[in-house]
């Protein structure tokens, strides 16, 4: 990518520029919530609405990833009463702009996948917002514990509006869209800079036939788990290209014949979310649902849209992995479980 | 042999040994949490002046055993980096280091290691710890506190005069909650069983007076639909005590107290002390004064021009239920009671 200098903006200039584009947008973006983590005196990172640019926290990795700004957590989707039903309306007009690291970015590319392109079905719900979305890139100040998006090559990106660098006084940008520049910003040599390695390098393993997808599934690599993971999905709700969820219908207590249809995200390390028709459950142990849970991120979804492992490289589940499971060192083994596998047959051969 | 004024010694941290002449430092480590490199200053002690032995004291202190009476002065001239360091430094009290300790009255300040480290942890004891070690010494009365972290109470504040317990008052998102019930089976398992999943919202759904404020709800939640408040919160269980005569489990005394309620009240307890023992103090525990001066005296004037916070719940009453190694052993002469009689 060329490289230009980017423009300069700080304290009441960009007050006055985060004020333009506030009456435009509403502005997504990582912002710390108070002793919001999960142990005593820890905060967490979120992604929430902001409207000082102040409030961004730029240095260092959201613990939870930014497809909350377009799949909230819980979502009403329609409300009824009686015979009658509609559609809820999106909860604000203006158009969203998202800030968003390059692997954020590229996690959407899933995400549409599923909401727009999976079985010829488009989810309006998710349209009505994708529609409105602009990223607005943010440079990753450092490599943070665990990235490996260059494994993945979701260490840059062009789907962006605009791009930009924090430091405590204000922003370094570059606006590709004309409209989201400023005539306040002054000149400067500063580049923006993408990652070009990391520490952490991680190699999916590509499989052969389904035949050793199966067999992978009864290798003794998933015992460990059996006591190691306490299926608490925490995982998948931090994982920035998960998509499940469960869709349920809420009556108000004062009247049964009044209520609304949501959809919560859900999580296949969850008890229960595999129950069928007589509450038939067919991963009964954590170690079914963590072999399930990786086998769709590297084989599944790439079987269905071939498009690669559903995975950026973030490794925001291993970060917030409440029994310090790491997912890239998941794949590692099942990489040697497959070497194993094929290294039998040949012997069968023989 | 020598005339030695073991009282004396006592106060100044030095405790009589079955050996005539020689003696036990206890120093002092307010929260059990110290810069590592302190541990030189009480090796250099017990190989220099004690017996070569150390020994982890019941209530976190330091004791270099062994010391020879003689050698007292020595010692309190090498620990006073000590004393400046944990005493003045780290706790902020105000106190002369250059004897030794003034007081042995108020007891080394337990804490387990609480939210410097624990991922059970509700809140920091060691924070607390300090600021209460700031109130209480150096002063005559005694009076045993132990901090724990969360109710899970590993420091033991059930068997204290004062036991504070850390604990929180987690928030519920429901917005951000999938009804996983990873919390409502933490609870049921670990805790007190407050919560229940609406099988027809799943939605969790709270008995907020039974909670304990442990927060493991919070340690479980994997979206973060439960988090704590960014405020501190204690309880306070009173009158616990070990002894020979009628052990007990102190009694829930206050629940829900800000940090800022607690020191509030502990400003109180020099005061109460002096009032019970009429100036003169004796190496009594705290558990005693209160039974002297009888729970609803106690409460009196332990609250007296606090400001509690909105949500703090006092006792009205307290029941305490001793073990009494002999029976009625409350049952005496009219002239051996104790009770405070009111100015």
């Amino acid at each position: 990518m060329e490289e230009v200098g980017l423009k300069r903006l700080t304290g009441d200039a960009l007050d006055r520029y985060f004020g333009t584009l506030l009456d435009r947008f509403q502005i997504w973006a990582p912002v710390c919530i108070p002793a919001g983590g999960r142990y005593q005196g820890q905060d967490a990172v979120q992604y929430k609405p902001v409207s000082n640019w102040r409030d961004i926290v730029w240095d260092r990795r959201s613990d939870y990833s930014s497809r909350e700004a377009i799949l909230p957590i819980t979502q009403t989707l329609y409300t009824f009463t009686g015979d009658d039903y509609r559609e809820v309306k999106p909860k604000q007009a203006k158009d969203l702009l998202i800030l968003a690291r390059s692997c954020d970015i590229h996690a959407i590319r899933h995400l549409d996948e599923i909401f727009l392109q999976n079985g010829g079905y488009e989810d309006s719900f998710y349209r009505r917002v994708r529609d409105k979305v602009h990223f607005a890139l943010m440079e990753c100040t450092h490599e943070f514990d665990g990235c490996f998006c260059v494994s993945l090559g979701t260490n840059d990106t062009d789907d962006y509006a605009m791009r930009l660098a924090f430091d405590d006084e204000g922003i370094f940008f570059e606006a590709k869209d004309p409209s989201l520049d400023c005539a306040d910003a002054t000149p400067s040599d500063r580049a923006f800079s993408n990652p070009t390695e990391n520490e952490l390098k991680v190699e999916f393993p590509e499989f052969r036939s389904i035949e050793e997808v199966n067999e992978l599934k009864s290798h003794p690599m998933w015992d460990e788990y059996n006591s190691r993971c306490i299926s608490c999905g925490a995982c998948t709700i931090v994982c920035s290209t998960c998509t499940c969820f469960e869709t349920r219908d809420i009556v108000y207590s004062l009247n049964h014949h009044v209520g609304e249809r949501r959809r919560t995200a859900s999580s296949c390390m969850v008890a229960g979310f595999d129950a069928v028709a007589g509450s038939k459950g067919i991963r009964l142990e954590a170690k079914d649902r963590y072999r399930y849970k990786i086998m769709h991120k590297i084989y599944a979804h790439d079987a269905r849209f071939h498009t690669g492992p559903m995975c950026v490289g973030c490794n925001r589940c291993s970060a917030h992995c409440p029994q310090l499971i790491s997912y890239p060192a998941t794949i590692n083994k099942v990489s040697q479980a497959l070497r194993e596998i094929r290294e039998q047959e040949v012997g069968y051969g023989e | 042999m020598q005339d030695i004024n073991i009282k004396k010694l006592q106060n100044n941290c030095f405790r009589q040994s079955k050996v005539a002449g020689e003696f036990m430092l206890q120093l002092r480590v307010p929260g059990g949490l110290i810069d590592a490199d302190l541990l030189d200053i009480i090796k250099h002690v017990c190989n220099t002046w004690g017996d070569g032995k150390f020994h982890i004291g019941t209530r976190m202190t330091l004791n270099a055993t062994g010391i020879k009476y003689e050698d007292i002065p020595a010692v309190n001239a090498y620990i006073q980096p000590y004393l400046e360091r944990v005493e003045k430094e780290m706790c902020g009290v105000e106190m002369e280091t250059d004897k030794g300790y003034p007081y042995i009255a108020p007891r080394n300040i337990v804490a387990c290691i609480g939210g410097a480290h624990c991922i059970k942890a509700a809140q920091n004891t060691q924070k607390l710890a300090h600021a209460l070690e700031r109130i209480l010494y150096p002063n005559p009365y005694h009076i045993k506190v132990n901090i724990a972290g969360c109710p899970n109470d590993c420091a033991k504040a059930h068997f204290a005069d004062f036991g504070i317990i850390g604990c929180t008052k987690p928030i519920y998102d429901q917005d951000r909650c999938i009804g996983c019930s990873s919390c409502v089976n933490k609870c049921k398992k670990a805790a007190t069983r407050v919560l229940s999943l609406n099988e027809q919202t799943h939605k969790v759904e709270k008995d907020a007076c039974c909670c304990v404020g442990c927060g493991e709800c919070v340690s479980v939640c994997p979206t973060g639909a439960w988090r704590r408040p960014d405020k501190e919160y204690w309880k306070i269980v009173l009158g616990g005590r070990t002894g020979k005569q009628y052990p007990r489990m102190g009694q829930m005394f206050a629940n829900w107290l800000t940090t800022d309620t607690v020191l509030q009240i502990f400003a109180n307890w020099p005061k109460f002390s002096e009032w019970v023992l009429g100036g003169k103090p004796l190496y009594i525990h705290g558990g005693h004064l209160i039974d002297r001066a009888g729970y609803h005296k106690f409460k009196e004037k332990i609250l007296e021009g606090v400001t509690l916070n909105p949500e703090a719940l006092i006792a009205d009453q307290v029941h305490w239920t001793e073990k009494e190694y002999r029976s009625n052993i409350h049952v005496k002469a009219l002239a051996d009671h104790v009770t405070v009689k009111d100015a």
